[in-house]
């Protein structure tokens, strides 16, 4: 065999074995969602504390950071500190926080709101419609969406405080400009 | 044999009419859209699974999204594109044949072109060379024959 067609073969493997590692790997954070850029979708849904509905549109001209979890999910919870933190912290500015419960019972998600001290506006996702609009793979997942209604970023898995202050004031700084 | 003829004829134009109707386009019911998108459509929380075959609650969403939008009498396109601006292409099980991940589909190609390169590399290989004898090998043949030719001796080929 010649040499030249020898080293064609190996090179061709070793090609075909990156290219399948890469694309085998499943990283969520590598995913990248449709709507990053885009106009948030607006939604209206029924608050999950019974006293009605919330529209997106209610916030316009504000920072709007949507979390999506669920009672089911770990992370969830692991994350829900850094939450109740950042929203003390914003909570009478002109940040505002929304939960979004992903793919839960209304009751269950109700438990987990009253037994993890959740106060933020929150709302039930019961068709998945609102979670579809924005491309959410699996909670816990946070957008944050600027003064003008864009999606200026989202983070996938459990956040942090540092990321979700970072993410809010970079948007306060945009504004300011 | 004219009767022959035209027997074989309406048998032929028989045969060919009975496959035209066998392959004949079918109408495709509003659940067999479904299926067919969502077939194509990845589970957003499951690995390797299409919405059509994933019992997750969201692939269940996303199917009667899908259902939905059928019944709205979206064109197949407009739905695909409603899934593609909130997941882009990753959502798509196959991709497509005009982005980068397109490139898998040329995988068969060069290993199909890769494997017979190799065989007939091979065959070149083990195909047996028939140099020519060298010149002083012909010489002595040909005297060898030419003395034998002059004896009057009966030619053999060395196998006695």
């Amino acid at each position: 065999m010649p040499r030249w067609l020898r080293y064609s073969i190996v090179a061709g493997i070793a090609a075909l074995v990156v290219v399948l590692m890469l694309a085998f790997r499943y990283d969520p954070r590598d995913i990248r969602t449709g709507t990053v850029g885009k106009s948030a979708a607006q939604f209206t849904a029924e608050k999950l504390d019974g006293t009605g509905q919330l529209s997106l549109s209610d916030y316009a001209g504000k920072i709007v950071v949507l979390n999506f979890w669920a009672s089911w999910c770990p992370p969830c919870k692991v994350e829900n500190p850094a939450l109740i933190r950042v929203w003390e912290r914003y909570r009478t500015s002109d940040v505002v926080l929304i939960g979004i419960v992903f793919n839960d019972s209304t009751d269950k998600a109700r438990e987990y709101v009253r037994t993890n001290g959740v106060t933020w506006p929150t709302v039930q996702d019961g068709d998945g419609r609102i979670a579809f609009a924005y491309g959410v793979h699996q909670p816990p997942e946070t957008y944050f969406i600027g003064r003008d209604g864009i999606i200026a970023g989202r983070h996938i898995g459990e956040i942090t405080e540092q990321v979700l202050v970072n993410g809010i004031e970079q948007l306060r700084a945009q504004a300011a400009r | 044999m004219t009767r022959e003829r035209a027997l074989i004829l309406v048998a032929l134009f028989a045969i060919l009419g009975a496959v035209a109707w066998s392959v004949r386009p079918n109408e495709v019911t509003a659940e067999g859209r479904v299926d067919r998108i969502t077939s194509e459509l990845r589970c957003v929380t499951c690995q390797g699974l299409s919405v059509k075959d994933s019992l997750a609650p969201s692939a269940r969403q996303m199917r009667d999204i899908v259902a939905q939008r059928v019944a709205e009498g979206r064109t197949d396109e407009e739905i695909r594109a409603e899934f593609r601006a909130s997941y882009g292409d990753w959502v798509f099980l196959s991709p497509s044949a005009t982005s980068w991940a397109g490139l898998m589909w040329l995988v068969p190609l060069v290993a199909f072109a890769a494997g017979l390169a190799v065989a007939l590399a091979r065959i070149r290989s083990a195909a047996p060379s028939v140099a020519a004898p060298p010149a002083h090998e012909v010489a002595a043949l040909r005297e060898r024959v030419a003395r034998e030719e002059a004896l009057d001796l009966p030619q053999t080929d060395g196998a006695e």
